[in-house]
């Protein structure tokens, strides 16, 4: 259909004549998509394909043909440069934890306004909402001054308080909005039996939300794993680097830049993330969708 | 309600999540806001100076107006490929045929990728020495002319380090205004398409209000992370060359973390809030009266 695209009001046209036009913008659009496609992961594959190019090919002015050899050694390189495997070690504490507390805690404040229900709710939910929109750089200085005061810099905890606080708003938003379809009668039922507050909260509500747990953990698990601001801002010491951190530092642990090793470095860090990302790809498509449309 | 919850329970799911609130966003939201009216290295103690700091922003900074125009066109560069590139390939992809669910894939792959590595990444596709990617098309194709140096520049900076930022999130944003086009009603389409209506008048009158809603949803998304971007500008240029392409939030985390000067940086903390808020009223503003009008 795209083929109409100008077209004013177009005559009508009959039925086979309609169904070829038809075929022939289905192809055409496919075509675009896959143009498109090229482009946007054109550069990811240039960067794996880098990461194993000779290091003197690189520097002799062919870093984007096809590569005359591929070798590991930049990978050899990268690991013995930095410490690659303390990095992810970090990245996994940091997106763990706050993976969990976002999750928890985001469930616990919406079954308090959601089913349990008390007066003023809706200021706190306010509250929660406009955590939204508030960017995290107001939070630098003072967390920074904070931090200092009572010794919590380079620590998993300076960056795990302030990524679990941004994104609690939205983990309320969705089990709120959750927690709304679960019917009424539900809770009656359980109330009848017996069944105070905590055990409704661990019998009932949080074996249904499953899928609720899924989108909140992927919506906020990518941008926690990649988070940069926050690493860069509280934590200098070596030990303690998460792999954004880590990865920038890379260019002045070598002095002058060895980029195919940095490269290497690039896709060791960006390996677990991608594994899990096309392995669940369903699950995440569809819990940034629905993480969206229910905004 | 539930039937026989007490005060006690509702406490007890209440305060964790409002403890970390509070102690991660709340209190240093006001802290900000009091730092703001005061002078601080850090070391030495607190001077209140009143408003000194917001006039001093307003009238006697011109590279706070830099950075502000430039935030202005990170913006525009930002949104340009969030909101209208996205909904063009969304639109194609509702049209394609096989493979959607591998494209909706691989569209997506920049957005799992952290910040430094695109910054690295970038870094060499605008290099001029040795040539970068774009410099060597431009040579291939026999436009040499316009191969420069992207990143230093002072004409091409800020919009070379703006487009990553709308890149990587290209296929976030169309993968829910996918979402939202699947949603419209097929048969509305069909008979609007069997009343002779073109392709872009079934876009114009029944998908597009159709997915309105959603649209305006991925605006304010993407206008607030825009306004808030950082990473990339910091990472790929530090703001330079001069003050080319500094945003009002690389700006704000030099003046806090190496002029420390905490005052002046909370000063403009606070305006880059107030700038995200007066944003998404005027988008919610220009609903309504889109809404009103139909």
């Amino acid at each position: 259909m795209t083929t109409g695209l100008h077209a004013p009001v177009a005559a009508r046209v009959s039925g086979p004549e309609r169904r070829r036009r038809l075929h022939l913008a289905r192809n055409f659009a496919s075509l675009l998509v896959l143009l498109i496609v090229i482009v946007q992961v054109y550069p990811l594959v240039w960067l794996f394909v880098t990461s194993l190019r000779p290091a003197q090919e690189f520097a002799g002015g062919n870093a984007f043909g096809i590569p005359s050899a591929l070798t590991w050694d930049n990978y050899a390189r990268a690991f013995a440069s930095a410490d690659l495997g303390r990095y992810i070690f970090n990245s996994l504490v940091v997106t763990g934890a706050s993976s969990i507390l976002i999750v928890l805690l985001g469930m616990m404040a919406a079954y308090a306004i959601q089913v349990l229900g008390f007066k003023g709710s809706r200021i706190v939910m306010g509250a929660f909402l406009l955590g939204i929109i508030v960017p995290v750089q107001i939070a630098l200085v003072p967390l920074f001054i904070n931090y200092s005061r009572v010794g919590l810099l380079n620590t998993y905890q300076s960056m795990i308080i302030p990524l679990v606080g941004f994104a609690l708003p939205t983990s309320v938003y969705l089990f709120v909005s959750f927690f709304e379809y679960i019917p009424k009668e539900t809770y009656e039922a359980a109330a009848l039996d017996g069944a105070g507050p905590f055990r409704v909260f661990f019998e009932i509500t949080m074996p249904l939300s499953t899928n609720t747990v899924i989108t909140v953990v992927f919506v906020n698990g990518i941008f926690i794993w990649n988070d940069f601001i926050f690493a860069n801002t509280f934590v200098f010491e070596e030990t303690m680097k998460t792999i954004p951190l880590g990865l920038q530092n890379f260019i002045g642990a070598m002095g002058s830049v060895d980029w195919t090793a940095t490269f290497a470095a690039v896709c060791v860090t960006v390996t677990p993330l991608l594994l899990v990302f096309l392995i669940m790809n369903k699950a995440i498509i569809y819990g940034l969708e629905s993480g969206a449309t229910k905004g | 309600m539930l039937p026989g919850r007490s005060r006690t329970s509702v406490l007890v799911f209440l305060v964790p999540p409002l403890l970390l609130y509070a102690v991660a966003v709340a209190l240093p939201i006001l802290q900000s806001l009091v730092l703001s009216f005061f002078s601080w290295d850090g070391v030495t103690d607190l001077q209140p100076v009143g408003l000194a700091n917001y006039v001093k922003m307003f009238t006697a900074d011109p590279i706070f107006w830099k950075a502000f125009a430039n935030t202005m066109i990170y913006l525009a560069v930002c949104l340009f490929f969030q909101l209208g590139v996205s909904l063009f390939v969304a639109n194609l992809l509702s049209y394609a045929g096989r493979g959607k669910e591998v494209a909706k894939t691989l569209y997506l792959l920049p957005a799992i990728i952290s910040t430094v590595a695109i910054a690295f990444l970038f870094q060499r596709i605008y290099s001029y020495e040795p040539p970068g990617l774009i410099n060597q098309i431009l040579t291939t194709v026999g436009l040499g002319d316009l191969a420069r140096p992207w990143l230093s520049e002072v004409n091409t900076v800020l919009v070379a380090v703006s487009a990553p930022e709308g890149w990587r999130f290209t296929g976030l944003y169309m993968l829910i205004l996918y979402a939202a086009i699947l949603a419209v009603p097929k048969e509305l389409e069909e008979a609007a398409r069997l009343d002779g209506a073109s392709t872009w008048q079934v876009f114009a009158h029944v998908r597009f209000p159709y997915i309105r809603p959603v649209w305006v949803t991925t605006m304010i998304m993407a206008a607030t992370y825009s306004l808030r971007g950082f990473d990339i500008p910091y990472l790929l240029t530090n703001g330079g060359p001069g003050q080319a392409s500094e945003l009002l939030t690389t700006y704000m985390f030099k003046t806090a973390f190496r002029s420390t000067d905490f005052g002046y940086a909370s000063t403009i903390a606070v305006f880059i809030v107030i700038e995200c808020i007066v944003a998404v009223g005027l988008i919610l503003l220009l609903l309504r009266r889109g809404t009103d009008k139909s």
